[in-house]
């Protein structure tokens, strides 16, 4: 399925809605996405790592839900075949200055 | 690094009760929140709660908050607000904001209580501002004491869509309308009619096409769908808004479970840890409770975070096996009462056609969020009696009864499961107290009396807007469709203890629109 890097989902053709912004933080648009996936990314992961959508300030807090359901689209699968991002921290934003300051050690 | 024999991680209905449970059986407690207030979604939760007595029915949920935190502090628990926690690490270890820095602590055993966050979906235009979720709309309102705006779109007809749709109006919005791709309203009936009686229009098989509006959300274009949720071209619908408010449903905050390393499982469009029946992880002494193990309410997520809270207390040798196992039974029970009826979880995307008594379920409610006159006899709160009696109209089966307990005469009974229909029993003998209109949180229950004299007949609502009607006062009675039926006078406003807050507004109207008018409207805004 989705880690068959043969299997030929067809080319990236434009759509209407291309332009409409999915992960606010990083200010990436849904064409990005399905461009990368035609281009053969074909998990959250890697879509992540090369568009840092999720990446951001909310942590995908609110696009992760979207880009799996753009990437499964593009693929053909269902959504929950699709595994999450893996979590990690710092869950919350923290400034670097604070996450310096360790208290109580 | 500070120990504690456990941590909770959210101080919302699950983690607040996670922590009394636990704290009364003598574990050091503490509980980390990010938030300046605890009580996660209840602090927003004006409202009164569905269940029965032991669910706190009938109660204000930032009541039933504060209720918990007292509780929780009482028995020792220490809880830290303003508190983020980063990082959950193996060794059940935590990585907290706490001030300027951050602070490491471990447990002997985690409960994870994150609550959830809401799905967005993007349509063009999702970005401008104005455009929020249901619950910041709800955290601007009840935290901040600030109106999201003027004229407001909803989409979403589950219950945080209906709930928070009521609030807006409540807090002197215009809610131009409520909107759900789906062909069916997603919540309860009860909730959706309190909105359809004061003149909010549903548009089912509608979604957004697009928001726009230069700095800010100035008008919505919306669409019908087809059964895949296709656009129908042709089918566009405007609305002229400032605000749009996303109730698309929430999805499980589970980001500290991953981290953890915790199984999931893939659940629809959702991943979910895997948990015990008590919300124990794959990771020995890390629990999961309330949304974040899967969404349902806060009325669950409290016996849920109690579950947990006794599991872990069981754990680490605080309490004995029978003293645990008692407590366990009682918990699942109470637990398994909530999820009867038909929008209990594990009937979500199923269709019945009638309800548990096997009575035809109202298409109108489903679809326009009323009920039709013709129809409402039809159901067992509903019969004529001579005299002051209530007319109860709440005709799908949800785990509520405080109805039923309110009454002191003894007339209302459900019986056969708390999810039953509320019937009337009119040889009680209704001594017209309004306690039971007062208490029902889905506002489903009217007073008639057909006889008060001259042709005209006396109804008496629930009313929860401000400035209340005077006596005395002209207004119009509105048709559970929102229809204008014609001037009404106040001849009762009825505020009382007991009440809640909830006020008893009684209007005369002529003899046959007795059972047709079920809202009475300032004459300002009509
Ligand atoms: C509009 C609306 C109306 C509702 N009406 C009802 C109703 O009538 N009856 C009913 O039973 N239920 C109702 N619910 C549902 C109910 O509010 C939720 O199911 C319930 O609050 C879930 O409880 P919880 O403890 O799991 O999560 P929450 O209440 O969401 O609490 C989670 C807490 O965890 C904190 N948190 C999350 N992540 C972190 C972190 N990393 N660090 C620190 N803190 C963190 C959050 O700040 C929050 O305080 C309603 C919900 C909404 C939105
Ligand atoms: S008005 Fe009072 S007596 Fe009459 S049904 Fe309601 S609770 Fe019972
Ligand atoms: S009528 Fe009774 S069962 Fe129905 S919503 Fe009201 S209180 Fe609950």
């Amino acid at each position: 399925m989705s880690s068959e890097r043969t299997r030929d989902f067809g080319r990236y053709v434009a759509a209407a809605d291309d332009d409409v912004i999915i992960c606010r933080c990083e200010e990436v648009a849904k064409g990005e996405i399905r461009r990368a996936v035609r281009d053969g990314l074909f998990t959250v992961h890697e879509v992540r790592r090369l568009l840092r959508c999720g990446m951001g300030l909310c942590q995908g807090n609110t696009c992760a839900r979207l880009v799996r359901g753009i990437i499964a689209r593009e693929l053909g699968v269902a959504a929950d075949s699709l595994v999450e991002a893996t979590g990690r921290a710092p869950a919350r934003p923290l400034e670097m200055r604070v996450f310096a300051r360790e208290q109580g050690l | 690094m500070t120990r504690y024999d456990l941590i909770v991680i959210g101080a919302g209905p699950a983690g607040l009760s996670a922590a009394a449970e636990a704290a009364g059986a003598g574990l050091r407690v503490a509980v980390f929140d990010e938030n300046a207030k605890p009580g996660g979604q209840l602090f927003k939760q004006i409202h009164k709660f569905f269940g029965a007595k032991e669910h706190k029915a009938k109660i204000r949920g930032v009541k039933i908050g504060a209720e918990l935190l007292a509780e929780a502090e009482k028995r020792g628990a220490e809880v830290f607000l303003n508190s983020p926690v980063a990082g959950l690490y193996k060794e059940r270890e935590i990585l907290v904001r706490r001030g300027e820095g951050v602070g490491h602590y471990k447990g002997d055993a985690i409960i994870v209580a994150t609550g959830a966050q809401e799905n967005m979906p993007a349509f063009a235009g999702w970005t401008l501002p104005g455009v929020m979720g249901a619950g910041a709309a709800q955290t601007l309102m009840h935290l901040h004491r600030v109106k999201p705006g003027k004229r407001v779109l909803m989409l979403g007809s589950g219950n945080v869509g209906l709930v928070v749709g009521f609030q807006l109006r409540q807090a002197g919005c215009e809610l131009a309308a409520v909107l759900d791709a789906a062909p069916r309203i997603g919540g309860y009936g009860v909730h959706a009619a309190k909105l359809a009686r004061t003149g909010v229009p549903f548009y089912l098989s509608h979604s957004i096409v697009r928001a726009w509006g230069t700095d800010k959300v100035t008008g919505v274009v919306a669409g019908e769908v087809d059964g895949g949720w296709n656009f129908i071209p042709g089918r566009e619908k405007q609305f002229e808004v400032d605000t749009v408010c996303i109730a698309a449903g929430l999805a499980p905050a589970t980001q500290l479970l991953k981290m953890a390393g915790c199984a999931m499982r893939a659940a629809g469009a959702d991943w979910l840890p895997v948990c015990s029946a008590v919300g124990e992880t794959s990771l020995p002494g890390v629990y999961a409770a309330g949304d974040v193990s899967g969404i349902e309410e806060a009325s669950s997520a409290m016996i849920e975070g109690r579950l947990a809270g006794g599991a872990a207390a069981r754990k680490l040798g605080f309490i004995g096996p029978d003293e645990y196992e008692e407590r366990r039974q009682v918990l699942l029970a109470a637990l398994a009462s909530l999820r009867e009826g038909m929008f209990a979880p594990q009937k979500r995307g199923q269709i019945s056609a009638q309800t548990d008594e096997g009575i035809d379920l109202s298409q109108t409610l489903l679809r326009k969020g009323y009920l039709e006159e013709g129809e409402v006899g039809k159901y067992p709160g509903v019969k004529p009696a001579a005299g002051i009696h209530p007319v109860i109209e709440c005709t799908q089966n949800i785990p509520c009864n405080p109805c039923r307990d309110a009454c002191p005469q003894g007339c209302i009974k459900v019986t056969g499961g708390i999810a039953a229909l509320p019937e009337y029993d009119d040889r009680a003998g209704c001594a017209g107290c309004g306690l039971c209109v007062a208490v029902c949180p889905g506002q489903a229950i009217f007073l008639l009396n057909e006889d008060a004299g001259d042709g005209l007949a006396e109804v008496t609502a629930p009313y929860e807007f401000l400035p209340l009607p005077q006596k005395g006062e002209l207004g119009a009675a509105l048709a559970r469709s929102g229809e204008k039926l014609c001037p009404a006078e106040v001849v009762r406003v009825k505020l009382a203890p007991a009440f809640d807050r909830t006020a008893l507004v009684t209007f005369r109207v002529p003899r046959d629109f007795a059972m047709r008018a079920r809202f009475w409207q300032k004459e300002a805004a009509a």
